[in-house]
């Protein structure tokens, strides 16, 4: 068990998402890093996509009430236990009373990162709520009583110390083995959307050659940019239809609002582009003040992508079974 | 491990064509020599209240980083004061880091191998200064 020491909000109980809800208005939630997400677990000999706290806003505080194994992955925070710092993207064993510290995310690393993820043994275990453990705020429901985290929360691990003595190694984080750049800006793979013909060959040509910077209005519902505005051809008026995760839309304003795990399911402003799902981790981990690039994609290469990704993961979980079962001997 | 454990490991090492056989255990060495004609038991120490090593070796082959791949700066610099289990170096091996861990609270005194080496395993890392001890 861990109690949260912190007082700074936001931080949430996530895993995969919620998938398959949209139809009933129930949007996805689950961790804006999947790919870290993922890794902790599998770090921990964990399903994928057991429920993880994510972690938006540093220094972040917790104590181990009992003995449990625990992995922190995505943005390097400069983890301690006690006293003892811890790399990046480790698997480690806390006893009763530790305290555990992740502190401001690292800029001037090898990877720009924003959030992290605090994997617990069989993973932090609160009911699931349509097929998921994800905190789903607008909805108040999943997660810790449906909200973020608050300071003297406990939290509970599924198999606290089955991990034990299995941990102690980490991960190189994908970041590094999958990177993706344009012009030296953080870029993310998009394919045009339904109104991607409604904008004037300026604004399509400024999409994809600008960097949008990404501005303090951008949290887990969406990524307010900012740049050249975008002007469309005509008025295009719609009525409110579904979207998921990853969709571009542009408001009369031009300056385009990506919609990640927590958007509402439908909206009516015209989708110039979607961020494909391989990517969306990239996008999830980029820090407010920083930018990003758009890079037109097709459907083979956004699959491909997915593909890519699920082989990072598949070599990662055979090294680290690998590994593990030659400390069982 | 008893002397019949080191005359049915020699016999079986004897059917082979490896030159040398080295086991680790807690506590616990034995080296094995295969010269073509016979085997040998080069050592065999059984560890006793002695002091901890003050070098660290690799526990596994791969690539050896000083600094985490995310990090410009080093775990450990020569000089750094670090706790007995703090990972001071790592072994990459694909996608996986594993730990060159501190032995005992002290100081680290040098770096033996280059950052990237290929290191097998037993390599001689990292080398301490014991506080009240030998470096």
């Amino acid at each position: 068990m861990i109690e949260i020491l912190s007082a700074t909000a936001l931080a949430t109980v996530q895993d995969l998402g919620r998938a398959g809800a949209l139809r009933w208005g129930v949007g996805s939630s689950g961790a804006m890093d999947p790919l870290a997400l993922a890794a902790g677990n599998l770090l921990l000999g964990n399903d994928e996509g057991a429920a993880a706290v994510e972690v938006p806003v540093f220094p972040f505080q917790v104590r181990f009430a009992a003995d449990c194994a625990f992995a922190v992955t995505g943005a390097d925070c400069a983890a301690r236990l006690d006293h003892m710092p811890l790399p990046p993207w480790w698997a480690c064993e806390a006893r009763a009373g530790q305290v555990l510290q992740l502190g401001v995310p690292q800029q001037g690393g090898a990877w720009r990162a924003s959030r992290a993820y605090l994997c617990l043994a069989g993973g932090v275990d609160v009911p699931e709520v349509l097929g998921s453990r994800s905190t789903q705020l607008r909805g108040a429901f999943g997660g810790l009583e449906g909200r973020a985290l608050r300071r003297g929360d406990s939290l509970c691990a599924a198999a606290a110390g089955a991990g034990l003595r299995a941990t102690g190694f980490g991960l190189v984080p994908p970041a590094l083995a999958l990177p993706l750049q344009a012009d030296g800006v953080p870029a993310v793979r998009v394919l045009p959307a339904a109104e991607y013909g409604h904008y004037t060959e300026a604004s399509r040509a400024a999409f994809w050659s600008q960097p949008w910077k990404i501005t303090p209005q951008s949290d887990r519902y969406g990524y307010r940019l900012a740049g050249i505005p975008l002007e469309a051809t005509d008025d295009i008026e719609m009525r409110s239809h579904g979207i998921v995760p990853g969709v571009i839309q542009v408001p009369p304003s031009g300056q385009p609002i990506v919609q990640m795990c927590d958007a509402q399911p439908s909206g009516g402003y015209p989708k110039i582009g979607t961020v494909i799902e391989a990517d969306r981790w990239r996008l999830g981990q980029a820090p407010i003040g920083s930018s990003i690039r758009f890079v037109e994609t097709s459907w083979d290469e956004a699959i491909a992508a997915l593909d890519r990704n699920r082989q990072w993961l598949d070599e990662a979980r055979r090294l680290v079974e690998l590994h593990r079962g030659s400390r069982a001997n | 491990m008893n002397m019949d454990h080191v005359q049915q490991l020699s016999r079986w090492l004897e059917a082979t064509d490896i030159d040398l056989l080295e086991l680790q255990g807690p506590g616990e060495q034995l080296s094995l020599r295969h010269n073509g004609k016979r085997v040998e038991v080069v050592s065999h120490d059984i560890a006793g209240d002695g002091p901890a090593p003050a070098v660290v070796t690799a526990a596994s082959v791969g690539l050896f980083l000083h600094r985490h791949p995310l990090r410009a700066e080093p775990l450990a610099a020569p000089g750094a004061a670090v706790r007995a289990g703090q990972v001071v170096g790592l072994l990459r091996i694909g996608a996986l880091l594993l730990p060159v861990t501190a032995p005992h609270d002290g100081i680290v005194v040098s770096v033996l191998e280059q950052d990237g080496a290929v290191v097998g395993y037993g390599t001689p890392l990292v080398e301490f200064q014991v506080p009240g001890g030998q470096a």
